[in-house]
């Protein structure tokens, strides 16, 4: 972090402590008159009232490492500018993405889309996936074998975010950033939504979920 | 002609990740991506290839027996080198361009314009390993195959068709084949067809991943793109290796001075 937060003006030490407990601090560039996001380690979040154009630069921020030019970025306590490409790959490992729509490949069922970062990342785990999907599904109160073997074009917009869900839940992301949680649901929707915080927390406990909203907060 | 230049330095950025990257086929999602394509380039696209080649290595016989008068060896002969070396791996290119080429670039085109790629990213998956490579292969190892099928059919089917329909006993087809045929025609004709497979899926896949838009419109002119220069390159790549191997392109009208 390089402008207003308090750790810049202090000694690299403390600024360290103070970046251990920030889960996402992300200062926009000075010209924008933007207020910064600070968020500390651990719970649920929301930021609200945000323009599709900061969302976009927040986003590409966290998700691509890559602040514009005259921002500054902090993520799961370490400051993206000292760090070398393995090392932010590393930490790029440890965040997770939940667009508004799921993200889900519209060529692929709800099981292939679920496991297929998995099958790239940590293939070994696949044996014992089915399970785990099963039971998370559960969990969130849906029925797996309704759900499973449908295209995205056969599932309701709750169904899409929720199997984009259940597919970031498998890679226990310390950090969850989820674009307009119940933008575009039904009523039963947005109750099934509940049941995303309490899942991750019990799946990741110390976890921050943070949830982006371009609605003002409430 | 920069667009040009921009275009080949692209595609030969993408074949140079395939070639990188080939160790991801062990990957699952990507090994199934590949039975995928191979199912649909080269399995689903055999029935039309029957019936087309049988057709095509018959005319072959029976014009050269009946309107040039010639007798069995000389057909044979002219259905190898036409058929094995030219015909088989052109035909299977060029019915590869029609179905898989124009749906790898339709698919990837609309992938990329609906989100699609950029959610790849965002699971941390290079979309070229998830939606290139198996797609380079597959359609290469297809595109061979059905070279096979087409010569097998073409020749196999032209004899027997010719032996029932003119006047050409099969028996002596048969034998004017084995003498008259070399493993270098099958060889040349299975790397050429590798090469078309690859050069096919490569250009599809680029434009596939490059629309020139992000609107829907974007997406028939990538696939037009993709067709147009990988018939292109197709073309241009026989030319080349007809006279690299040969010493002839253009049926004899360039030759190689030795």
């Amino acid at each position: 972090m390089t402008h207003a937060d308090p750790a810049a003006r202090s000694d690299p030490a403390s600024r360290q402590s103070i970046y251990a407990q920030v889960a996402l601090g992300y200062e926009p560039p000075a010209d924008r008159g933007e207020d910064r996001i600070w968020i500390p380690t651990g719970g649920s979040h929301r930021v609200a009232g945000l323009s599709d154009a900061r969302k976009a630069s927040l986003l590409s921020a966290v998700l691509d490492l890559k602040p514009e030019p005259g921002a500054g970025l902090v993520l799961l306590g370490l400051e993206i500018d000292g760090l070398d490409a393995a090392e932010r790959a590393a930490l790029r490992a440890r965040v997770a993405f939940l667009p508004a729509g799921g993200g889900l490949l519209s060529n692929l069922n709800a099981w292939e889309n679920i496991v297929l970062p998995l099958g790239f990342h940590t293939p070994e785990r696949l044996r014992g996936a089915a399970g785990e999907v099963d039971a998370l599904l559960k969990e969130l109160g849906a029925d797996p074998h309704g759900l499973l073997a449908k295209l995205p074009e056969r599932m309701s917009a709750y169904e899409k975010k929720l199997a984009g869900y259940v597919r970031i839940l498998l890679e226990s992301p310390e950090l969850v950033l989820v674009e307009d949680l119940r933008g575009g649901l039904d009523a039963a929707g947005r109750a099934g939504t509940a049941g995303f915080f309490p899942t991750y927390q019990a799946r990741c406990p110390g976890g921050t979920f943070v949830q982006l909203e371009a609605s003002p907060g409430v | 002609m920069i667009g040009v230049y921009r275009e080949f330095e692209g595609c030969m950025r993408l074949m140079g990740h395939v070639l990188r990257r080939l160790r991801v086929l062990a990957l699952p999602p990507v090994t199934e991506a590949l039975a995928r394509q191979i199912y649909f380039t080269g399995a689903s696209a055999t029935a039309g290839m029957v019936l087309r080649g049988a057709f095509l290595g018959t005319l072959i016989i029976a014009y050269v027996i009946d309107v040039l008068e010639a007798n069995s060896a000389l057909a044979v002969r002219i259905l190898l080198w036409v058929v094995l070396r030219e015909i088989g791996p052109l035909m299977a290119a060029v019915l590869v361009i029609q179905r898989s080429g124009t749906a790898i670039a339709t698919e990837l085109a609309l992938m990329q314009i609906s989100g699609e790629v950029a959610s790849l990213r965002r699971m941390r998956i290079d979309p070229r390993d998830y939606l290139v490579v198996p797609r380079v292969v597959g359609v290469a190892l297809s595109t061979a195959a059905l070279t096979f099928y087409v010569q097998v059919i073409a020749v196999g089917g032209g004899m027997l068709l010719s032996a029932l329909t003119i006047d050409a006993s099969l028996g002596q087809l048969a034998d004017d084949f084995f003498v008259l045929a070399s493993p270098v025609d099958f060889v040349y004709s299975m790397i050429k067809s590798l090469l078309f497979g690859v050069a096919i899926a490569v250009i599809c896949c680029y434009h596939g991943l490059h629309p020139p838009g992000v609107s829907i419109n974007a997406v028939p002119k990538a696939a037009i793109n993709a067709v147009t220069q990988s018939t292109l390159l197709v073309m241009l790549l026989n030319v080349v290796f007809a006279y690299l191997v040969f010493g002839q392109a253009f049926f004899g009208l360039v030759t190689a001075k030795v």
